[in-house]
C-alpha cells in the first residue's frame, strides 16, 4: 500500500513541479514552493 | 531562459534548500536521547528480545534491568508510554541514572513507545527538547515527543480503531496509541506489537508489579491520580495512607472494566501482574493553555490555568506556582516507592529499590540533580 501510495505522490509532485516551471505569476510559484516542500518530505518518508 | 523560468529555478533552489535544512530537523529528532546507566543497571535488553519482529523497527526500545544480590520480587516501570507526559519518562530516567536495587528485581523501559519520541504532534507547538544541567554543570537535553507512534513507522490509520481483543471502537487515531492497543498481538501494527513485547516480558519475568507512568492536563478529572486494576486495589489503597502521610494527595480511581487497551485493564485481564497507572499535572497537554513552550513543560505556569482554577474548572490545585517537573517526578518516584513497600506487605515478595529521591527531596533540588 505504501508503494502505491508514493507512485502517486511522486506524480502529484511532477505536477507540481512542472507548473511551478511553467507558471508565469511568482506568487503562485511560491505557492508550488510551499506545496513542493512537504510532498518531498513526505516522499523520502521523513515526515 | 524566460524570466518566469529563472523565477521558477531559484524557487525550486530555494525549495531544495528548506527541505534539506527541515528533512535534517526531522531526521535528528529520531536519534535516541543520550540515557546513562548508573552502577545499580546490571544488563541492557531490548523489546525483541521478548518480541523478535520488533528487532531493527523504531518500536524496539531498551529495557535496563537492576537486579539485587538477593533474590526478590519483580517490577516494572514504563515510561515514556506517552511521550508528550515528560514527567513519566524523566521518572524512569532517573530510576535507570540513580536507582539501585538490593533485593529483587526492577525492569525500567523509559520510551515505552520509542517511535512516539521521534515526532511531534501536528499543530500542538510543542517543544522539541527539554533541558537540565547535571550537577557538572553539563547539560541534558531529552525529547517532548507525541502522544503517538510515528505515522512514518505506522501508516494509515483506519476510520475507526478497533481494539483486537475486545472489538472495542475508538477514533481511528488510537490505532497509534500504546495505551490502547494491550494485550497486542504479534500480527497486528507496530503499536499493538509493542504492547504484546511488553506482555511477553511481564509473562516471561514473571513481573508481579506493573507500573505505567503518565500525565494528564489540568482539566482532566483523572489527575494526581492513580488507576488501579481491580486485583491491584488493596496494594494501590495502602500505598495511598503512606503517601498521604509523607503529604501527597492521591486519588485512587478504579480501572473501569469496559475501557479496553489500557495498561491498568488489561495486563491485570491477560498476566498476572498487578498494573497501576499514574497521573501527575502537566499544562503544556492541556487545551487551556497559553504559549506552549520549555518554560510551560518544565514549570507549569500559566495564567490561563490560574484563571480556570478561580474558575472552579479544573480537577487539581492550581496557582501561580505551577506544577514544575521536580514536584511531577517527585510524585512518581515516590509513589513507586510507596506502592512497591505496599506490594511487598500484600503478596510477601521483597523488593527493594535504593538510592531514589523522595519527594521532599525532588522539591527542594532541582531535576539535574539527579542526573548523570
Amino acid at each position: 500500500m505504501t508503494i502505491v501510495y508514493l507512485i502517486i505522490l511522486a506524480f502529484v509532485l511532477g505536477l507540481v513541479i512542472w507548473n511551478l516551471w511553467t507558471e508565469k505569476k511568482l506568487v503562485n510559484q511560491l505557492t508550488a514552493v510551499m506545496v513542493i516542500i512537504p510532498l518531498v518530505l513526505r516522499l523520502l518518508l521523513i515526515k | 531562459m524566460k524570466k518566469h523560468q529563472i523565477t521558477a529555478l531559484v524557487c525550486l533552489v530555494a525549495a531544495a534548500a528548506i527541505a534539506i535544512y527541515s528533512g535534517n530537523l526531522f531526521l535528528s529528532l529520531r536519534k535516541p536521547d543520550k540515557i546513562i546507566p548508573g552502577p545499580g543497571v546490571t544488563e541492557v535488553r531490548k523489546l525483541s528480545d521478548y518480541f523478535s519482529e520488533l528487532k531493527g523497527t523504531r518500536g524496539d526500545s531498551d529495557i535496563y534491568i537492576l537486579k539485587g544480590a538477593e533474590e526478590g520480587g519483580k517490577v516494572l516501570v514504563l515510561g515514556g508510554t506517552h511521550p508528550n507526559e515528560p514527567s513519566g519518562y524523566l521518572s524512569a530516567v532517573i530510576m535507570v541514572e540513580k536507582g539501585k536495587v538490593s533485593t529483587g528485581e526492577v525492569y525500567v523501559i523509559p520510551r515505552a513507545n520509542n517511535s512516539a519520541f521521534t515526532h511531534n504532534d501536528s499543530q500542538e507547538a510543542s517543544p522539541l527538547y527539554l533541558h537540565f544541567d547535571n550537577t557538572k554543570g553539563e547539560e541534558r537535553a531529552f525529547r517532548f515527543g507525541s502522544r503517538a507512534t510515528n505515522p512514518i513507522d505506522q501508516w494509515p490509520d483506519p476510520d475507526v480503531y478497533e481494539h483486537a481483543a475486545s472489538g472495542q471502537q475508538l477514533s481511528g487515531s488510537e490505532t497509534r496509541n500504546l495505551n490502547r492497543g494491550y494485550p497486542g498481538r504479534p500480527k497486528g501494527n507496530l503499536t499493538e506489537q509493542m504492547c504484546y513485547a511488553i506482555t511477553e516480558l511481564i509473562k516471561k519475568e514473571d513481573i508481579g508489579l506493573t507500573f505505567d507512568l503518565h500525565e494528564a492536563s489540568p482539566e482532566y478529572p483523572v489527575i494526581n491520580a492513580t488507576v488501579a486494576h481491580e486485583k491491584s486495589m488493596d496494594i494501590a489503597a495502602f500505598g495511598m495512607f503512606e503517601l498521604d502521610m509523607i503529604g501527597i494527595k492521591m486519588q485512587l480511581e478504579p480501572s473501569p472494566v469496559n475501557l479496553h487497551g489500557l495498561t491498568h485493564r488489561e495486563l491485570g485481564d491477560y498476566t498476572d501482574t498487578y498494573p497501576l497507572l499514574m497521573e501527575t499535572a502537566n499544562a503544556s497537554q492541556g487545551r487551556l493553555r497559553g504559549a506552549t513552550n520549555e518554560e510551560l513543560a518544565l514549570t507549569g505556569k500559566d495564567k490561563f490555568y490560574v484563571s480556570a482554577q478561580k474558575l472552579g474548572m479544573l480537577y487539581v490545585p492550581y496557582d501561580e506556582n505551577g506544577h514544575p517537573i521536580e514536584e511531577r517526578v517527585g510524585r512518581h518516584l515516590q509513589s513507586i516507592q510507596s506502592y512497591v513497600s505496599s506490594y511487598n506487605d500484600f503478596t510477601g515478595e521483597t523488593v527493594v529499590l535504593e538510592n531514589l529521591p523522595s519527594y521532599d527531596e525532588m522539591l527542594a533540588g532541582r531535576l539535574g540533580d539527579y542526573l548523570n
